[in-house]
């Protein structure tokens, strides 16, 4: 029984854009975020496909995590659930990953995250950065990366963002 | 005595400046080292041996220098063990030599060195050894050790870590390199150019001129192509290690007293021109301050203007030296040539070098520069993979078989003659194949001579001398793994640069084999000492292993909450600043006369759909799983292959095809994994789906008798809704969903909400707890209303070897029909023995207090064996006494039966019996 | 630190990875007698080659399990493939 309070900054559900020197990490308000899972799952949707590191269009679009699996943005809303006819698993994941966006001179901080280059494509938006399991792509502009964190991480996230541009 | 030259060298002389060594103020210039600037004042002993405290002056010029080593303070902060040889000067330095006092002059402990022959090798592991090495320890630790960290900077002293790619890395700015890189960026790769002084040119400087160009203008010329070419440059930054698949680690320095930064580095190929050092001649008191390395002293010259000394006995037979001697008599030293190969040679004087004896003959010296021949800087090589061949005409280690996407040029190579590397260089960055020159001269081998007389180092920083490599010769430490470890040659911090070739030939020698057949010890990175710091980077305190954070965590904040770590999560423990017992206490009292509100979102909720989701569940859980109705909920267990139970929770089924997992709360991503393993491995990935909602949501649990009371208010249609169902609902026109499950033994609901819409309905639950008397509990109270309850907690009232009939759960393992994960081996010999461990209570004494938890049950035999241990223990404010729960051997026969138990010399009486200490009926339940 | 391909998402850091099994063993029917010794042998027996090996492992971000040939003395990696059929 220990009260550890005081290790830890109270986090700060950031609302406002955060900034990173040259760089700056924009909250991005999504209306929805949607699992689906299925054996054709990406042959299927009719919205396009981002990997990395991708071109992701302001409105909906259909981030590639798995051979298997998308994490739909933006997309209608669809019951959760099993669907036999399209042989999809689908979940509401809204609020399971907290969004930001990352601009300015955004590739020297994901590099002090991961090993990771525009150069290397890679069909999925999944990874590591920080230690930390996000999934990372860059949005039409090519020069604005979106970031989805898992929620309970976010803080987590801000502080090494915060952290690696203190190194400048 | 000043040694410096009123022109030269790489200095500022328009910037002097100020700082103090061991308390005594002295003057450099700004593109002095501290080591440059104290031997241009003419100061001989900068520092004292780790063993024996005995003086000693420079050896070296840069990374291999084993004896000054400092402590230097700089604005009000110290940091330890600097390398004077390294660390650049700035003005208002304050360096303090390390292992001395009051200073390396007039050291204390000098007389330590009148001991010596006590001290050989070998001789803490013999002395200490009775009655016992700890009764010696502190005081030998307190003797030993280099500088002391001043923890007040550390918070600022953090390690910038990031990643970098290139098609050449070339490492080593001197001719070679240069050339090297020069060659690679004008061939179009993408070519990285580093180097660990603060300039290019390494050796070159020594040179008046290369290719008929001035050298300060051959570098100049050689930058600007490289830059020019696309070629980027990094200064003050060391390649420290070679790793897996092309990885580099560099060291980036920055100003002193900042961390270095890290850059992991992934190269296509790589290019060692990393130069070669001078290795020490053995001879009689070869450690004497101003026996200096003819290659140092040369750097010393060049770069900073500064003579070794003015009468010198030169001590080498290598045309280096021919050079260098020219260059120091035009300077106005004095140099006598000496042959090596005369016996006995021998450095008289003390403190201060009076001078060389070699046979019968005095030459009088301030200074020696000794050479043994060069060894080529092979370190990254080995760390790659490269073998090592013997060169008889060098006398030296060359690279041999190449590691995979490594090319070695220049003196790295061997080549010692600059027009012959340059060559090779510029055809190795082009990346066509050069043939390693040959020699022009022949070195003549000055090796160790086992037997002969006088105190002979081999490794300076370490104290190990000749006799210490006989003596673990003699007691048969002969391979030189052995012998470094049994001496510590070659472990102090220059890790052995200057000690391992004379210690490996020493040995050779005395073994009467060829020195390539005796071997080397092993490379490892770093190779300079790199801080610690460098290794973590921003990933310490909060960053370390971050905790995963509650959407409520500002609500909890806000009522007191004190907040720890449960299971990766930081969670409320208890709320309030009262004695967290005494909260705990009154919470738990609470949730059992009126409401409690929990927050419980960190329990897992993994969804399984598809076809087979029901099977693969009923696969995955030691209980039957496919008969459980949709809207029905199911208690049960995951089990390892190994039989073991592996997770404990609730199965919720929301129709045919899918499944809600509630995993424990630490356990949400193993249980996540070990599903996804089994789904692609032994069934079918593409008729099961399993996703991690947990974040999505936000879970509250409502507990007590009064909690009915407190749904009441949020208008949820509970009608016949039982214990162990689940009901997909709303609330404000959110989905909400409504699960009876009780882990207090109370009626308990569980409301899960999407996080966002979490806020409004914690508010809503508290103000309708209020008027009753109800409010928030957290972990540590509702650990107790478990433990009142005997409902287990994984892996503190579970061991890695309790099985599912070892918690009281017996029927799938005797009736269960369909395979599942571990079913084999709960029917070992080991799943039926009779002394396996079980859950079970405890109860002590009337008006006793709780036992301590991890308690163990003993035997009341003359020499006590465990029967198990306490692994939840409490006060119970509802009973008004002390429960506990413990896993014990054959726990379920001793019902009734007074056991001891014991803890630290402690013994105490208790009782068994069952887990369930309050309601064993379950009329609460459903009060 | 080595670089390994996971067979949907292409190159990685190890860091991404996580070693599951030794290739090569297969789960016995549990619905028939298993002597004790075939299911210790499932159970415990690792053959923990030096050289050329065939392991079972996990990308973390993607969850993939793959089937990767490689050499654990030189660390040098032949090939990885999907633990099950890429789909059509």
């Amino acid at each position: 029984m220990r009260d550890d309070t005081a290790l830890w900054d109270a986090p700060r559900n950031p609302a406002t854009p955060i900034s990173l020197g040259p760089a700056r990490l924009t909250p991005v308000h999504l209306t929805r975020q949607t699992l689906v899972s299925g054996p054709n799952v990406l042959q299927q949707t009719d919205l396009p496909l981002v990997d990395w590191p991708g071109a992701a269009p302001s409105d909906a679009y259909a981030a590639i995590l798995r051979r298997d699996r998308l994490l739909l943005v933006n997309a209608p809303e669809t019951p959760d659930g099993w669907n036999d006819t399209t042989q999809q698993a689908t979940s509401d994941v809204t609020d399971a990953y907290t969004v930001f966006d990352l601009t300015g001179d955004a590739l020297p901080l994901l590099g002090r995250g991961a090993e990771i280059t525009p150069d290397i494509p890679s069909r999925s938006t999944a990874r590591q950065l920080f230690g930390l399991g996000v999934f990372l792509y860059r949005m039409e502009d090519a020069k604005t990366y979106r970031l989805h964190v898992p929620r309970a991480h976010a803080e987590a996230l801000v502080t090494h963002f915060e952290k690696a541009a203190s190194h400048g | 005595m000043t040694l410096r030259l009123p022109t030269g060298g790489l200095i500022d002389r328009s910037k002097p400046l100020t700082f103090t060594f061991d308390g005594k103020p002295h003057t450099g210039y700004a593109g002095d080292t501290i080591a440059s600037a104290l031997l241009a004042s003419g100061t001989r002993i900068l520092g004292r041996s780790f063993k024996y405290h005995r003086p000693r002056g420079l050896w070296g010029a840069w990374v291999d220098e084993p004896n000054a080593i400092m402590n230097v303070t700089l604005d009000g902060h110290e940091f330890p063990n600097c390398l004077a040889t390294t660390t650049y000067l700035q003005g208002g330095m304050a360096a303090r030599a390390v292992n001395t006092w009051p200073s390396a002059r007039f050291d204390m402990k000098a007389g330590l060195d009148l001991f010596h022959r006590w001290f050989a090798a070998g001789f803490y592991y013999k002395t200490f050894m009775w009655p016992d090495w700890h009764l010696f320890e502190p005081l030998i630790r307190r003797m030993a050790g280099l500088g002391a960290v001043s923890p007040d900077h550390l918070d600022t002293y953090t390690s910038d870590q990031t990643h970098d790619r290139c098609d050449t890395l070339v490492i080593g700015g001197g001719p070679a390199g240069l050339a090297a890189a020069e060659a690679a960026a004008q061939s179009g790769q993408d070519t990285l150019l580093i180097d660990d002084h603060a300039q290019l040119g390494g050796t070159a400087h020594q040179l008046p001129q290369i290719d008929a160009t001035p050298t300060a203008d051959w570098i100049a010329q050689r930058q600007s192509a490289i830059e020019a070419a696309g070629g980027r440059i990094l200064t003050h930054t060391t390649a420290f290690g070679i790793y897996d698949h092309g990885l580099v680690g560099l060291a980036q320095n920055g100003p002193f007293g900042t961390a270095p930064r890290l850059i992991r580095l992934r190269a296509a190929r790589i290019i060692l021109a990393t130069g070669a050092i001078d290795r020490p001649l053995t001879f009689a008191n070869n450690d004497r301050p101003g026996i200096m390395a003819v290659a140092a002293a040369a750097e010393y010259l060049a770069r900073y203007a500064t003579l070794p000394g003015r009468q010198i006995a030169l001590l080498a037979n290598t045309p280096q030296a021919d050079t260098l001697a020219a260059q120091l008599t035009q300077a106005g030293a004095q140099v006598t040539h000496v042959d090596p190969a005369q016996s006995p040679l021998s450095a008289r004087g003390g403190k201060r070098l009076k001078a060389l004896q070699a046979g019968d003959r005095t030459h009088p010296a301030d200074t020696i520069l000794a050479s043994g021949g060069l060894t080529p800087l092979v370190h990254l090589w080995r760390h790659a993979g490269g073998s090592l061949a013997w060169c008889d005409r060098r006398n030296a280690f060359l690279p041999g078989t190449p590691p995979d996407n490594m090319t070695a040029t220049g003196a790295a190579n061997g080549s010692f003659e600059t027009d012959e590397a340059l060559e090779h260089a510029r055809a190795t960055g082009q990346n066509t194949p050069a043939k390693r020159p040959d020699p022009k001269h022949h070195i003549t081998p000055h090796w160790p001579a086992p037997g002969s007389k006088g105190r002979q180092w081999i490794d300076f920083q370490h104290d190990v001398t000749l006799k210490d490599v006989e003596l673990a010769a003699r007691e048969n430490y002969t391979s030189v793994e052995h012998l470094k470890r049994y001496t510590t040659l070659g472990m102090a911090s220059d890790q052995g640069k200057t000690s391992n070739m004379p210690g490996l030939a020493a040995m050779a020698a005395i073994q009467g084999r060829p020195i390539p057949e005796v071997g080397t010890t092993t490379f490892r990175p770093p190779f300079v000492p790199v801080p610690i710091e460098m290794y973590h980077g921003a990933h310490t305190k909060q960053l370390w292993n971050p905790l995963k954070r509650l959407a409520l965590e500002p609500q909890h904040r806000a009522a007191g909450a004190a907040l720890g770590e449960y299971g990766g999560w930081l969670r409320p423990g208890w709320y309030g600043k009262g004695d967290p017992v005494q909260q705990a206490q009154t919470e738990a009292l609470m949730a059992r006369q009126t409401a409690a509100i929990f927050d419980a979102s960190p329990l897992g909720k993994i969804e399984v759909m598809g076809p087979e989701a029901e099977a693969f569940v009923n696969f995955i859980y030691y209980n039957t799983i496919a008969t459980l109705k949709p809207g029905k909920i199911r208690y049960g267990f995951m089990l390892t292959e190994g039989g073991a139970v592996f997770d404990d929770g609730v199965i919720a089924r929301l129709d045919a095809n899918r499944f809600v997992i509630s995993c424990s709360s630490s356990h949400v991503d193993s249980v996540r994994t070990h599903l996804e393993a089994w789904r692609q491995d032994g069934n079918d990935p593409d008729r099961i789906f399993i996703h991690d909602t947990t974040q999505h949501w936000a879970t509250l649990t409502v507990t007590g008798p009064r909690a009915r009371a407190i749904l009441d208010t949020l208008d949820l249609d509970t009608d016949d809704f039982p214990h162990m169902s689940l009901r997909e609902t709303s609330w404000q026109d959110t989905p909400l969903r409504l699960a009876r499950v009780s882990f207090t033994g109370d009626t308990s609901f569980e409301l899960s909400i999407r996080a966002s819409k979490a806020p409004a309905l914690w508010s809503a639950l508290l103000d309708a707890a209020k008027p009753l008397d109800a409010g928030p509990i957290g972990v540590e109270a509702l650990s107790i209303l478990r433990a009142e309850k005997g409902f287990l907690m994984i892996g503190k009232d579970t061991d890695g070897e309790t099985m599912p009939h070892d918690l009281g759960f017996t029927a799938p393992r005797q009736k269960k029909s369909t395979p599942f994960v571990g079913d084999r081996s709960l029917h070992t010999d080991k799943a039926n023995a009779p002394d396996r461990k079980q859950l079970v209570g405890l109860t002590v004494p009337a008006g006793a207090p709780p036992l301590p938890t991890g308690a163990h049950v003993v035997t009341d035999d003359e020499i006590p064996r465990s029967l198990g241990y306490v692994t939840s223990s409490y006060l119970s404010p509802t009973l008004g006494r002390p429960i506990a729960l413990a896993l014990l051997e054959n726990g379920t026969d001793r019902m009734g039966d007074t056991i001891t138990a014991w803890h630290l010399g402690e013994t105490r009486q208790a009782t068994v019996t069952a887990p369930c200490a309050l309601d064993p009926e379950g009329a609460r339940l459903d009060a | 630190m080595q670089i390994f391909t996971c067979p949907f998402c292409g190159p990685r850091d190890e860091r991404e990875f996580h070693f599951a099994a030794e290739a090569g063993k297969t789960r016995p029917d549990t619905t028939r007698q298993i002597d004790p010794e075939t299911w210790a042998t499932y159970l415990h027996a690792q053959r923990n080659d030096k050289g050329r090996t065939r392991e079972v492992w996990m990308h973390l971000p993607c969850s993939e399990l793959f089937l990767m040939e490689r050499d654990s003395v030189t660390m040098e990696v032949f090939s990885t493939h999907p633990l099950r059929k890429e789909p059509q």
